[in-house]
């Protein structure tokens, strides 16, 4: 069974490395979208999946990172490569001070609040907070990654440099899988209460969950700014969010596998699907009632614990 | 002077509308302990609803008899799409974890959006201007219309008759007894799943009131409104105390008046970061919203 999983996963991995030399052009594009929206989904899955916070403005993360690179090196000139530790600190410091006063609340007010700075923020974009946002427009004349003096220009360069970050994203979440953050999230998003009482600081770990999920957020920012060259407020609405919440509930929380289908049924399929195009999102929607109805836990939801053999084959 | 007394008659105005569509909100969270996020674009399909009965079944004619069945017709058609809505996502999902009927919900609202703009198209449409008489008063300054008015005296007259047929009749406190525990409801006797499709109904045709209002009160109308309107009206449903009903009244008037003040006095660019940032304050300093009761933590 492992070995399967395994082999899946190298399968996987392999696909994508050789993806741009099938690929061209929109294709490509689409596969750079993929990866971008599945380290943001992945990032989701720590705040809501592992932790169980209900948290509906996760776009505020992935828009700061993006808005982060973009004002620096347009204002301030600074390389792309300098501006990425940036957009993974501010965002994770930002993490902290707003989790912070609202971790304590309950499931449903969580995902108000959460959803409330997700507007608040937008309207710091659209009106051009401090002059540097640029307002409605955005920023437009983003530089291309520049490394090691290779201008990273091409398309397949973007790829790769977002498929290094996937795997680094993939790495730390392996890492929490087994560690022990991981464990107390597990424990406090099951019952709060209980794991307080067995010595987890719930309130440091609730922290530290948003912390975590907002800086590899704007780590997946960066990228979108490259991708695109350019960054505008409409792509960090809450309707955003309300995407990646759907998306890691739609896949199955707590699941790598299922997360990477959930952010392919959302981003790649309505791709594929152009030429229905203005019926896809209703489409999408049905499909939305569908998976939680015949699957209210996700599409591959995490199976926890280990079970002697005897029992699981009952 | 004149601005505050113009922008309390605006804010009173669109808070009753606010507060209309949040009842919708409150009560199946009352009972369903569900964010009903669909209801917002239930109330963006009535106003769509509205325009096409008035044209096409009614032949566009304004008289007192044609407004009366606009109201009607919607407030029924509402009404079942609110208990299909209620059969077809959210009944399936009653013993499953909370949030994927939170998603479920979502993706009805994704499915009538989208079905709105596929019906209508994309663009602005505009509701009939000639439905009521366009009077208009001036009061030593500030400036109220016919439109306003009815729509402050029949929210107002919907409000009470709500509360009245909750607080005094038999299937009001059906409605109440299954919102605090529907197990020991059930063995009183009740039948919980024809409360739940009667609070579909209330609320959705509460909610379709408030969608020909809207299209009365701001005439264009697009199928992406749901989402702002519901928002709204959510917000004020969260700051009244959420699943309680005169809550949500008292929220969706408060919210809409702050709307206005906020928009007359610092800048209409700010409203809604303003407007969030009182929820977060509310939230963080009373959890439970101004009128909502304590609840004990289960240990």
């Amino acid at each position: 069974m492992k070995n399967t999983k395994n082999l899946l996963f190298i399968l996987f991995f392999a696909c994508l490395i050789l993806y741009p030399f099938v690929a061209e052009g929109r294709w490509l594009a689409v596969g750079i979208t993929f990866l971008i929206f599945s380290i943001v989904a992945l990032s989701e899955d720590i705040v809501l999946g592992r932790a169980g916070m209900f948290d509906m403005g996760h776009a505020i993360y992935f828009g700061m990172g993006a808005y982060i690179c973009g004002i620096l090196n347009y204002h301030y000139g600074l390389p792309i490569v300098a501006t990425i530790p940036f957009a993974i600190i501010i965002p994770a410091l930002f993490g902290i001070c707003l989790s912070a006063p609202i971790v304590h609340l309950r499931g449903d007010y969580l995902l108000v609040t959460t959803l409330g700075l997700n507007m608040v923020f937008l309207q710091v974009l659209e009106n051009d907070a401090f002059g540097l946002t640029g307002g409605p427009n955005g920023i437009f004349g983003i530089d291309s990654l520049n490394l090691f003096g290779f201008q990273l220009m091409s398309q397949t360069s973007i790829y790769y440099v977002a498929f290094l970050f996937f795997i680094i994203t993939l790495l730390i979440i392996k890492n929490l899988e087994h560690g022990k953050a991981g464990r107390a999230f597990h424990y406090l998003s099951q019952d709060p209460i209980a794991s307080q009482s067995i010595g987890i600081n719930v309130r440091f770990y609730r922290i530290l969950a948003f912390a975590l999920g907002a800086g590899i957020a704007g780590a997946a920012g960066v990228l979108f700014a490259i991708q695109y060259g350019a960054i505008s407020p409409e792509a960090f609405t809450f309707k955003e969010s309300v995407l990646f919440f759907a998306i890691v509930l739609v896949g199955g929380p707590s699941s790598i596998p299922g997360i990477l289908i959930g952010t392919f049924v959302m981003f790649v399929l309505p791709e594929v699907f152009r030429q229905f195009d203005t019926a896809r999102y209703l489409v999408f929607g049905l499909a939305m009632i569908l998976a939680m109805v015949l699957r209210p836990n996700g599409i591959l939801p995490f199976k926890f614990g280990k079970f002697p053999k005897f029992v699981r084959e009952k | 002077m004149d601005i505050f007394f113009q922008q309390i008659i605006n804010g009173l105005t669109i808070g009753s509308l606010y507060a209309l569509i949040a009842l919708g909100y409150t009560m199946v969270y009352g009972i369903l302990k569900l964010i009903n996020f669909a209801h917002g674009d239930l109330v963006a399909l009535s106003a769509f609803v509205g325009m096409t009965v008035f044209a096409k079944i009614l032949g566009g004619e304004a008289s007192l008899f044609s407004v009366i069945a606009l109201f009607l017709i919607t407030m029924a058609v509402i009404a079942v799409a609110g208990v299909a809505l209620d059969k077809s996502a959210y009944k399936p999902l009653r013993n499953a974890p909370r949030l994927s009927a939170v998603v479920s919900a979502l993706g009805a609202g994704l499915v009538i959006q989208n079905g709105i703009m596929l019906t209508w198209g994309p663009n602005v449409n505009f509701f009939p201007g000639n439905l009521v008489p366009n009077i208009v008063w001036n009061i030593g300054g500030t400036v109220v219309t016919f439109i306003q008015m009815l729509i402050l005296v029949l929210s107002l007259i919907l409000m009470i008759a709500l509360y009245l047929f909750i607080n005094r009749t038999k299937m009001g406190t059906a409605i109440r007894a299954s919102a605090i525990d529907k197990d020991a409801s059930r063995l009183m006797g009740i039948n919980v799943d024809r409360v739940i499709s009667l609070v579909f109904i209330i609320g959705s045709a509460l909610g379709a009131v408030g969608g020909i209002f809207i299209g009365m009160y701001y005439r264009g109308i697009t199928f992406e409104m749901g989402w702002q309107y519901g928002l709204y009206a959510f917000v004020a449903a969260i700051m009244g105390g959420i699943g309680n009903i005169p809550g949500a009244m008292l929220g969706g008037i408060l919210l809409g008046l702050f709307n206005a003040l906020i928009a007359g006095y610092v800048s209409s660019t700010w409203t809604d970061a303003f407007t969030f940032l009182l929820l977060i304050l509310i939230i963080i300093f009373r959890p439970t919203g101004i009128l909502g009761e304590k609840v004990a933590e289960k240990v």
